[in-house]
């Protein structure tokens, strides 16, 4: 990646009041290159992009996007952003196409290159057939593929993508996924949002962990992953005083942090053979009952409960 | 070109809504029907007494009676007359003097009577009657230098004299109101009737725009629209031409269909179009004020609705300025309704042009700036926190 970065943001901080949703995240993002921004609810990951695509006032940072500083007021350099909000922005009243094309005007698009780009995101996204019909009568999945399709629109030299696969079918997700392999292929940088450690993992060459508003890590995942070093990832799933069980546990030696997810102990330890007799004891112990047992090598769950001691989902 | 992009997707969005057609076109249409009834030009009944007046007093009568929209209805004398005003039987009277001919014709002033009731359209009536008299009156001027110049009988000479314009009337009216607690320089508001309507009509469709732009920020679709390379300006000023095109559309149909089927007047058309437009401007601004500083649709339609009519009240939309106190109507100018009410007047009454109304339609336009400037700051902080 030795191309000049399409992004480049530093030290961005958003406050809302007290709260300081965004402190002082960083980062770059190279043609081709596919950015991810992994971390649960509330970790301030909309935040971030509304100030990466010039669309929230900052309270500090800088962003500067294809080589040209932005804020809420440029005009130029948004033309090199495509942006794909987190909920579905699409006119429900007009077609697919309407849609698009309205979009094209705003992009400043001439009209017979915009029918040919309007064309082309369309089979992108697999909406080709359903062009004519009114957005509002789309399924859930085809809305958030317009909604995707319009930040495809101009050929952005970044793609911004904040959750896009939020209530979508298996099938549209895996469809959607492709269609953003394909772009990072072409060479666009892309910066994705997501709490699906899987997207990340397929998607992104670079992740950062965000929470709390704060990164806490960044690297590809191979990168990540050796952060964790040699613990494993054990699952104690089961019936009982969960929330017991995982204070239990985590008060062991050894243990570097208990968390309890959808009706499981998700556990980060420290050489997971040796402790398991132990674990499931304690675990018996405070009241649970576990059916079933996991260890996993470490990936980027392990790396988010790692860092920050909490699931990345709850 | 991207403001026009926006103000064309609002429109065919608009259009899409069947209830809308109602709105855009069947409302105007009612309007005009209610317009129609209530100032539309229908026969009005005047009541003379003219026994013997003399030729001239005949002409006078015979002019009148051929006056459009005007049947003149004959009394014996004075006393009968004024009942017949009092009861409401005739609109308005007017007594021609016994010595009317005579004393024009000797070059003097004739004085006719005005009998007319408080709290009627006779003003127009008067109007036309004063008109009349005031035609007369020129002729014989014209047809006295005539005659002083060439010689000859006066009566003679006054066909000739018909196309010579001389200032001053020999006629005068002498308004006598039917009922003595009215004065009857409380007669002049009825004629504009149908303009106050207007304004209060094209300032509440506008203002609907309020719960559009509301939906369209809730939508996330203004925010999306800043993802582009479009300044807010551009998506505010969008917003409310799609908004003005349809406030334009509402009254045009009013002004041309009342005109056309009920001859409700409208005056200068270039200077009431003008108008309209002012004051629709202020409307939209209005509008995006309204859908950028709120942020429920149902509180904007709301407020709309009482903003509309509260300043319409206030503005001399529903009760004429003239009633007001002074001071009241010195108030009453916050309101860009008042200014828009005054421009009709000027031309309405007084016959004004384009020119004579541009010191309001100025005010109305800086009122439209500053409304609109204060809706893109809030529709800034709103969009872009
Ligand atoms: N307009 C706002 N006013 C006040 N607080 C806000 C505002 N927007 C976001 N926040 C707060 O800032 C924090 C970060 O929110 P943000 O939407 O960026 O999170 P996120 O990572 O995108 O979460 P999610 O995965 O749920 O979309 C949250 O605590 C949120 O409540
Ligand atoms: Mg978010």
């Amino acid at each position: 990646m030795s191309a000049a970065p399409v992004l480049v943001c530093t030290g961005l901080v958003k406050r809302f009041g007290d709260l300081v949703a965004v402190d002082g995240v960083g980062f770059e993002i190279s043609p081709g290159e596919t950015y991810g921004l992994l971390g649960p609810n509330g970790a301030g990951k909309t935040t971030t992009i509304s100030m990466v695509c010039g669309l929230l006032e900052r309270d500090d940072g800088d962003v500067v996007v294809a080589g040209r500083p932005l804020t809420t007021t440029s005009v130029e350099a948004k033309a090199a952003i495509g942006y794909v909000p987190q909920e579905i922005a699409v006119y429900p009243d007009l077609t697919g196409r309407e849609n698009l094309r309205f979009f094209s005007r705003l992009y400043g698009m001439a009209p017979a290159a915009a029918t040919e780009r309007i064309g082309e995101a369309l089979e992108v996204v697999g909406l080709a057939d359903r062009a004519d019909d009114l957005a509002g009568e789309y399924s859930g999945g085809m809305k958030r593929r317009l909604n995707i399709a319009i930040g495809l629109l101009h050929r952005p030299r970044l793609l911004v993508l904040d959750e896009p696969t939020v209530g979508v079918d298996p099938q549209s997700r895996n469809a959607i996924l492709e269609g953003v392999e394909a772009l990072a292929g072409g060479g666009i940088a892309v910066l994705y949002t997501t709490h699906y450690m899987e997207e990340a993992e397929r998607l992104c060459d670079r992740i950062g962990i965000i929470d709390a508003g704060v990164i806490r890590a960044e690297g590809t995942r191979r990168e990540l992953v050796a952060l964790v070093g040699e613990r494993d990832r054990v699952r104690l799933a089961g019936s009982g005083d969960l929330a017991s069980v995982a204070t239990a546990c985590g008060a062991l030696p050894g243990v570097e942090a208990a968390s309890v997810r959808d009706g499981a102990v998700d556990l980060i330890v420290e050489g997971a053979r040796g402790l398991l007799p132990e674990l499931l004891r304690v675990a018996a112990e405070s009241g649970g009952l576990v059916d079933g047992v996991d260890v996993h090598e470490p990936d980027l769950e392990s790396v988010f409960l790692h860092l920050t001691g909490k699931a990345l989902r709850d | 070109m991207r403001s026009l992009a926006i103000a064309a997707v609002n429109l065919r969005r608009f259009a899409r809504q069947r209830a809308n057609l109602f709105f855009v076109l069947v409302l105007p249409l009612l309007i005009v029907a209610m317009l129609g009834l209530v100032f539309g030009a229908t026969d009005v009944d005047l009541g003379v007494v003219q026994r013997s007046g003399g030729p001239l007093a005949e002409q006078l009568s015979d002019d009148l009676g051929a006056t459009e929209d005007l049947a003149v209805v004959r009394y014996e004398d004075e006393s009968a007359l004024e009942r017949a005003v009092q009861r409401g039987r005739v609109e308005a009277g007017l007594v021609v003097p016994d010595d009317y001919t005579a004393v024009l014709e000797a070059g003097g002033t004739a004085t006719v009577r005005w009998i007319a009731r408080p709290g009627t359209a006779s003003i127009q009536l008067r109007q036309a009657v004063e008109a009349a008299v005031a035609r007369q009156g020129t002729v014989l001027r014209a047809a006295r230098f005539v005659a002083a110049e060439q010689g000859g009988d006066v009566e003679s000479r006054l066909a000739a004299a018909a196309t010579v314009a001389a200032a001053v009337p020999g006629v005068d009216v002498e308004v006598r109101p039917a009922d003595e607690t009215v004065a009857a320089g409380d007669l002049g508001q009825f004629d504009l009737g149908a303009a106050t309507q207007l304004v209060l009509f094209v300032f509440l469709t506008s203002l609907f725009g309020a719960p559009t732009l509301i939906e369209v920020r809730r939508l996330g679709l203004s925010r999306r629209m800043l993802s582009t390379p479009t300044r807010h300006l551009q998506v505010l000023l969008g917003e409310s031409l799609g908004r003005l095109a349809i406030a334009l559309v509402q009254a045009a149909i009013i002004v041309v269909g009342s005109a056309l089927l009920f001859g409700v007047a409208w005056g200068s058309p270039p200077a009431a179009a003008a108008i309209v437009a002012c004051f629709a401007l202020v409307g939209a601004s209005f509008a995006m004020l309204l859908g950028s500083a709120l942020s429920s649709d149902q509180q904007a339609g709301a407020l709309a609705l009482v903003l509309g009519l509260g300043l319409a009240a206030l503005g001399g939309s529903m009760v004429p300025l003239e009633v007001f106190p002074d001071r009241v109507r010195t108030i009453a100018h916050v309101t860009p309704h008042a200014w828009a009410n005054d421009a009709f007047a000027e031309v309405l009454r007084h016959g004004g042009g384009l020119v004579d109304v541009l010191a309001p339609l100025a005010v109305l336009l800086a009122y439209a700036a500053v409304v609109f400037s204060l809706a893109a700051w809030f529709f800034r902080r709103a969009v872009t926190g």
